[in-house]
C-alpha cells in the first residue's frame, strides 16, 4: 500500500467525501462571465475550479494554417502552477497537448465548423485548481463559452467521469479516487443524439464493469448537461434584469 | 418586445415541414437551435435570433470599416470587424479615381474611415465593398463605437425608432453598419461622448422593454449639460 493510500475507499454504503456511489460531486457552471473574451464560462466542480473562453470565428494567423472548406478550432488546455498540490510547471506539456487534442476533437463533432471557412475558433481552458476529472470539467466548460460566444452548434457538449474504486463502480471520482483507484473511464456525449465524442479509459475493468460505468457516465453527462442549460439561461436573465 | 422564447443550442424548435431561417438546422423529421438567442417563428420562418456572435458578411449589407495597413495598387484592404477582411477594388470607389495616376494611398489612408455597401461575398469568403451606393463615403471627423453586431437592430429601432430618436433629440450624424460599427459626429465631443454612452446603455439593455423612453430621457436629462 502506498502512502496516502486509504484503507477502504466505501465506509457504510459512502464514499471518502460522503458521497453514494451515483453522485456528482457539487456541481456550479456560470456563463459570459469574463467581458473581454467573446465567450466564457466557469465551472467550479468539487474541488475543480475551471476558467474557459473562446474567440472567434476569427482571421487565422499563422495564415497556412487555414482550411477553405471549414473554421479550425483550436483547443489550449493548461494547468495553473498553482492549480495542484506540488508546483506544476507551467507551459504544455505531453499531458496538457493530449488533453487539448480529445477536447477539441469532442467539440469538433458539435460546432458547425464549415459555416465559417478560412477561420479560427480558439477555445482556452485554464485549470485553476484541480481534484480530479479536470478535462470533463474543461470540456463542459469549454462548450458553455462557445455557445456563449454564439458559435452554431447541434449541441452541448457535457462530460463526466465514472471509474472503479475499491471494487466498486461509482460516478465522478475526486483525487484520493482517482490516484489510488483501479479505472477511471472519463466520457463525453453528445446528449440529443447520444454519440460519444470523448472516451478513454485508465486501468482496468471487466466487461459487465465497463458497461456499467459506461452507463453511469452517460447519466453523469445528462446532469452535467441540465446544468450548463441552467447557466446560458440564468446568464440571460441576469442580462435583461440589468 | 414581444415574448420570445431563450434557447440554447440543441434544442428542439420545431418539426416537421417549416422553413428555416438563421440559426437552425434540420435533422431527420425536426429542427434545433443552433445558436443561442430568442426563437422566433413569425411570418411562417423559424430562425434564432442570435444573442452574440461576430459579424457576418451578407450582400446587401451597409457597413462601417477602416482602411487598413495594407493598400493594394488597385485595392484597399478594409477592416469590417469580421473574421474576413474585405476589399474596395479603387473603380469601386465613390468617384472616379486612377490608381496608376495617383497612388490609392493618397486618396484614402489607413485608418480611413468609410460607409460601404457589402458587393459580394465570393465561395472562397473574399469580401468585396462598393461605395457606389446611395449613402456611401469617407467618413470624415466623428468618432466609431463598437457594439456586438447581434445588438444592432436594437439601435436602430422598429421603424428606424430608436435611431432617429437619437439623431433627433442630439442633433448629431449618426451611421449605423450592420457589423456592430457606428459612426457618430457632433458638433462638440461632449454631445459625442453623450450618444456614445447612450449606444453602449442600448447595448447593454438591449433585451428591455421601454428602451428608447428611457434612452429618451437620459439624453433629455443629460444633454443640458454638455
Amino acid at each position: 500500500m502506498k502512502a496516502g493510500e486509504p484503507e477502504e475507499f466505501i465506509v457504510d454504503g459512502r464514499r471518502l467525501d460522503g458521497r453514494r456511489m451515483d453522485e456528482l460531486r457539487p456541481l456550479k457552471i456560470e456563463a459570459g462571465v469574463l467581458k473581454r473574451a467573446d465567450g466564457s464560462a466557469y465551472v467550479e466542480w468539487g474541488g475543480n475550479k475551471v476558467l474557459a473562453a473562446c474567440y472567434g470565428p476569427k482571421e487565422i494567423h499563422p495564415r497556412h494554417e487555414a482550411n477553405p472548406k471549414r473554421a479550425v478550432l483550436r483547443t489550449y488546455y493548461s494547468m495553473a502552477p498553482f492549480s495542484v498540490y506540488e508546483r506544476k510547471r507551467p507551459g504544455p506539456d505531453r499531458r496538457s497537448m493530449e488533453i487539448s487534442k480529445v477536447t477539441r476533437q469532442a467539440l469538433e463533432s458539435v460546432v458547425f465548423t464549415h459555416l465559417y471557412p478560412m477561420t479560427a475558433i480558439d477555445v482556452f481552458i485554464e485549470i485553476l485548481q484541480a481534484q480530479a476529472g479536470t478535462r470533463c470539467a474543461g470540456i463542459t466548460a469549454a462548450s458553455v463559452a462557445l455557445a456563449d460566444a454564439g458559435i452554431p452548434m447541434r449541441d452541448l457538449v457535457p462530460a463526466c467521469a465514472a471509474g472503479k474504486v475499491g471494487g466498486h463502480i461509482v460516478l465522478d471520482l475526486f483525487d484520493v479516487e482517482d490516484n489510488y483507484g483501479e479505472a477511471d473511464l472519463p466520457v463525453a456525449i453528445v446528449p440529443r443524439t447520444g454519440e460519444i465524442c470523448l472516451m478513454q479509459m485508465d486501468g482496468n475493468l471487466t466487461q459487465e464493469e465497463f458497461e456499467q460505468a459506461f452507463e453511469l457516465a452517460i447519466k453523469g453527462c445528462m446532469q452535467v448537461y441540465e446544468k450548463q442549460k441552467e447557466a446560458l439561461r440564468k446568464a440571460y436573465e441576469k442580462r435583461s434584469e440589468e | 418586445m414581444s415574448a420570445r422564447r431563450f434557447v440554447v443550442p440543441g434544442e428542439e424548435v420545431a418539426s416537421g415541414r417549416v422553413k428555416l431561417g438563421e440559426g437552425v438546422y434540420r435533422e431527420g423529421d425536426r429542427v434545433y437551435a443552433a445558436v443561442l438567442g430568442l426563437l422566433d417563428t413569425s411570418r411562417g420562418v423559424v430562425r434564432v435570433v442570435s444573442l452574440a456572435g461576430r459579424y457576418y458578411p451578407k450582400v446587401g449589407d451597409f457597413v462601417i470599416g477602416t482602411v487598413t495597413g495594407t493598400i493594394y495598387e488597385t485595392a484597399w484592404s478594409v477592416d469590417i470587424s469580421s473574421p474576413y477582411t474585405a476589399i474596395l477594388n479603387s473603380s469601386d470607389f465613390h468617384r472616379e479615381v486612377d490608381p496608376f495616376r495617383v497612388p490609392l494611398m493618397r486618396v484614402m489612408r489607413p485608418g480611413t474611415a468609410i460607409y460601404a455597401y457589402v458587393r459580394e461575398v465570393a465561395p472562397t469568403k473574399g469580401v468585396y465593398l462598393t461605395m457606389k451606393q446611395r449613402g456611401c463615403r469617407i467618413l470624415k471627423g466623428g468618432r466609431l463605437v463598437e457594439i456586438s453586431p447581434a445588438k444592432v437592430p436594437r439601435v436602430i429601432g422598429r421603424k428606424r425608432s430608436m435611431l432617429g430618436m437619437l439623431t433627433r433629440e442630439t442633433g448629431c450624424r449618426i451611421l449605423v453598419g450592420q457589423n456592430g460599427i457606428i459612426w457618430v459626429s457632433c458638433r462638440s465631443t461632449g454631445m459625442e461622448d453623450l450618444v456614445e454612452r447612450a449606444v453602449r446603455k442600448i447595448e447593454a439593455e438591449a433585451h428591455t422593454s421601454g428602451l428608447t423612453d428611457r434612452i429618451k430621457e437620459m439624453i433629455v436629462r443629460e444633454r443640458e449639460r454638455v
